[in-house]
């Protein structure tokens, strides 16, 4: 009876899925309440969770909670930390949610929100929560091992080789982009300038109190922290308002890029505990209340989605990116569906710490559906204002025709009507000066996100506090990302030049310390210069850029999933990982052929250089910016450069997989499975992590 | 009436000391307990000593995603 009962419901969670996925795919009438899309998304995530993850967890992983995990096996507090599941997965959530499943989405809206919608649930049912639960269970079973150890001994030398590269190529570009995103959320914003920059002043005083007074009082610093870092986005109000401030706080794009530049040497630099941890934890704690807060307003709000399921970008021509909807929708969307750089961490800190295997299950796949559920947040979130906003916000001055009325009958010649003055009265609502050409997606989220949260505290009156304070959480915790990948990069800096000249290599010298840091530093930092003056708005090169690296190391974590999963002989479930390997190589060996050779200059790198140079010996280009012409040229051959070295370096990596499968398949070699000895648990069947004696 | 409070103190009990350990308020108190430390093997660590150990170690690998 009860097993009747429990069938009927999931049918009834299924059919409810089914129905309210229907409604967005099919509806074309009124505008859709975004209720909607939290009914698909929740029922898709339930039913994905209850049949696929179980059948990955049984059938392909054949997860065994009779076995020690690395937790049990070296519990030393430090590292190994048997830990309960729900704190873990807390912990595993908050490193795996960054600003992607922010960005992507806002910026894949161009194309509408059905592309976006779809590719966000079903990428993550099955392919970035299997990329997740799979990583963590191969690294679980090899004591915590990392992608690119794993990939040295399940593949090849070269392999962990080119996983080790991979990380560092994908770092820099991932650090110069979201570095450009802050930019352009500052960029002449007094008041958002001034509360971010608050929140380093905040965190030195944070972290000197965790040092030298309360060490390792994390819960109650923090909780004074987020107290004044609330009270410095109220006064940023008032800065904006004091005319002198307001100049000191109004700063261009090129002078936010060297602030920000040097902030992350600093933060590279300095004793970790005096900067980064503080803010960290500062982030941590705004990041979860933000996305809960989000949460329930769109729960609470239910407001309607404004933009068209399709827009008439899908065929390249956006104004925010270009290109067509196939690859671009899924390479922009990136960490929201899938995304490579989650197998660092599931092969980093969770697998020391895990309790059981079939824990992995919950953490590795559950913690990506909710990763997801962020994205399709933050898809309504963009959706919900009229697109002419959208694309007002979004789009860059040259594609648009500046600001102002020629911007708005450009935008109103799409078919998305806009006035000039609706901005105008926007921006005043919102505290700021302008809101036109900010692309990024931050603002446009910002805005969507303040209309959400000010219709249930506060109304209009609270529109610009609400406005600040999104802004505040995603720069704040887009800059936690890039000080702690600024520090990390330093690390891997360190690392290969040590292979090289040995002292470098020590992680405590200081010279070595500076060098390594101004060498990641000035890596992402020539990136983000370049977006910032990029004339098609910088955006439009960097996020595809960092979104083909991000899932080119996607592919490499499933190229190693599917090498380990066949050396384990499921063979008979090896298209579990092996398809959405396929399918990122499609996708991003498209997007690099496209990026680099494609014949428009708005998304062929070669061709724009080709475009400029022409423009310099027809004489367009008047003489004093010709030489910063022939350095934006020299950008687009280098980004070409790197785009192709990319793809070369997944290519290569999966003919050292192919040659591995081949030899395992025709036999001519056994296959050397890495694994740990089993070592049977010797804990209690209901030991929960948490019983260390205070239950 | 007695069992609601019960559960419910036992929930909030259960959250706050989640909460702890989820920010690492309560890694040092781990620390001590853990077999590792007990088993004197190496020095313990004082809580400043550890708390800086600790970041040192953390933010030496990927622990903050895009």
């Amino acid at each position: 009876m009860k097993r009747i009962f429990v069938i009927v419901v999931w049918l009834g969670v299924a059919l409810l899925g089914a129905g309210a996925f229907g409604k967005i795919a099919f509806d074309r009438g009124e505008p859709l309440n975004a209720t909607w899309f939290v009914v698909a998304a929740v029922c898709c995530y339930l039913v994905a969770y209850r049949l696929y993850s179980a059948f990955v967890a049984a059938k392909v992983l054949a997860l065994d909670d009779s076995r020690a995990t690395p937790s049990e096996r070296h519990d030393d507090g430090r590292d190994f930390v048997p830990t309960n599941k729900w704190v873990l997965f807390g912990h595993h959530f908050a490193a795996i949610a960054g600003p992607g499943p922010l960005v992507g989405p806002t910026l894949a809206a161009q194309f509408g929100y059905l592309p976006g919608t779809l590719w966000l649930i079903a990428g993550a049912a099955f392919a970035g929560c299997v990329q997740d639960f799979v990583i963590l269970f191969c690294s679980i079973r090899r004591d915590g091992k990392s992608l690119g150890q794993m990939a040295r001994e399940e593949v090849s030398e070269r392999g962990g080789f080119i996983a080790q590269l991979a990380v560092l190529a994908i770092m820099t570009i991932l650090l110069a982009v979201i570095g450009l995103v802050v930019v352009n959320a500052l960029k002449s914003s007094p008041w958002a300038t001034f509360t971010l920059a608050m929140t380093i002043p905040i965190a030195l005083l944070l972290g000197l109190y965790l040092r030298f007074v309360r060490p390792g009082r994390v819960l109650e610093a923090s909780v004074m922290g987020v107290a004044f870092v609330l009270f410095v986005v109220v006064a940023g109000q008032w800065v904006a308002d004091s005319p002198w401030w307001s100049r000191v706080f109004t700063l261009s794009g090129v002078a936010l890029a060297f602030a920000i530049i040097v902030y992350g040497f600093a933060a590279s630099a300095l004793p970790v505990w005096l900067l980064l941890a503080p803010r960290d934890y500062l982030s941590a704690f705004i990041k979860a209340g933000a996305i809960f807060t989000l949460a329930a307003g769109i729960l609470f709000v239910r407001p309607q989605v404004l933009m068209p399921p399709l827009t008439r970008f899908i065929a390249g021509t956006g104004p925010v990116f270009a290109g067509k909807i196939f690859p671009f929708c899924f390479i922009t969307i990136a960490c929201g569906a899938i995304s490579g750089f989650h197998s660092l961490i599931s092969s980093g800190t969770t697998p020391k710490m895990i309790l059981r295997e079939s824990h992995a299950r919950f953490i590795g796949y559950g913690a990506m559906l909710l990763e997801s559920f962020v994205g399709v947040m933050a898809m309504v979130a963009a959706c919900a204002m009229p697109p002419g906003i959208y694309f007002a916000i979004n789009s860059p001055p040259s594609i648009v025709g500046g600001a102002g009325d020629a911007a708005a009958a450009t935008i109103s010649g799409w078919g998305y009507p806009l006035q000039a003055q609706t901005m105008t009265d926007l921006a005043h609502k919102v505290g700021e000066l302008t809101l036109w050409n900010r692309a990024g997606g931050a603002p446009s989220l910002a805005v969507g996100m303040a209309q959400i949260f000010s219709s249930t505290i506060g109304g209009e009156r609270l529109l610009s506090i609400w406005y600040h304070f999104a802004i505040m959480f995603e720069a704040l915790f887009i800059l936690t990302v890039l000080d702690a990948g600024t520090r990390v990069g330093r690390f891997m800096v360190q690392d290969l030049g040590g292979r090289v000249w040995k002292p470098f290599g020590r992680t405590g010298w200081m010279p070595g310390i500076l060098l390594s840091s101004a060498i990641i530093v000035a890596l992402w930092g020539y990136f983000l210069y370049q977006g910032v003056v990029d004339r098609l708005g910088g955006i439009n090169s960097l996020w595809p850029l960092f979104g083909i690296s991000n899932q080119l190391l996607a592919a490499v974590a499933l190229v190693v999933a599917t090498t380990i999963l066949m050396k384990m002989g499921r063979l008979r479930w090896i298209w579990v990982t092996l398809l959405p390997m396929a399918w990122l190589v499609v996708i991003t060996m498209t997007a690099s052929y496209q990026k680099i050779f494609d014949a428009n200059p708005r998304i062929g790198f070669l061709a724009y250089a080709h475009a400029l140079a022409a423009q310099i010996a027809n004489g367009k280009i008047p003489v004093e910016k010709i030489a910063e012409t022939h350095r934006l040229i020299f950008n687009q051959r280098l980004d070409a450069a790197v785009t192709g070295v990319l793809a070369a370096m997944i290519l290569v990596l999966i003919v050292e997989a192919l040659a591995q499968w081949y030899s395992i398949l025709s036999r001519r070699k056994g296959p050397v499975l890495h694994e740990s000895p089993y070592v049977a648990t010797r804990w209690a069947a209901n030991f929960s992590g948490a019983a260390h004696g205070d239950d | 009436m007695r069992k609601t409070a019960k559960t419910t103190s036992r929930f909030l009990r259960r959250f706050w000391r989640g909460l702890r350990e989820w920010c690492g308020d309560a890694a040092y108190e781990s620390y001590l307990r853990s077999p590792g430390t007990q088993s004197g093997a190496r020095p313990v660590l004082s809580a400043e000593e550890f708390y800086v150990e600790q970041l040192n170690r953390r933010y030496s690998h990927p622990n903050r995603c895009c």
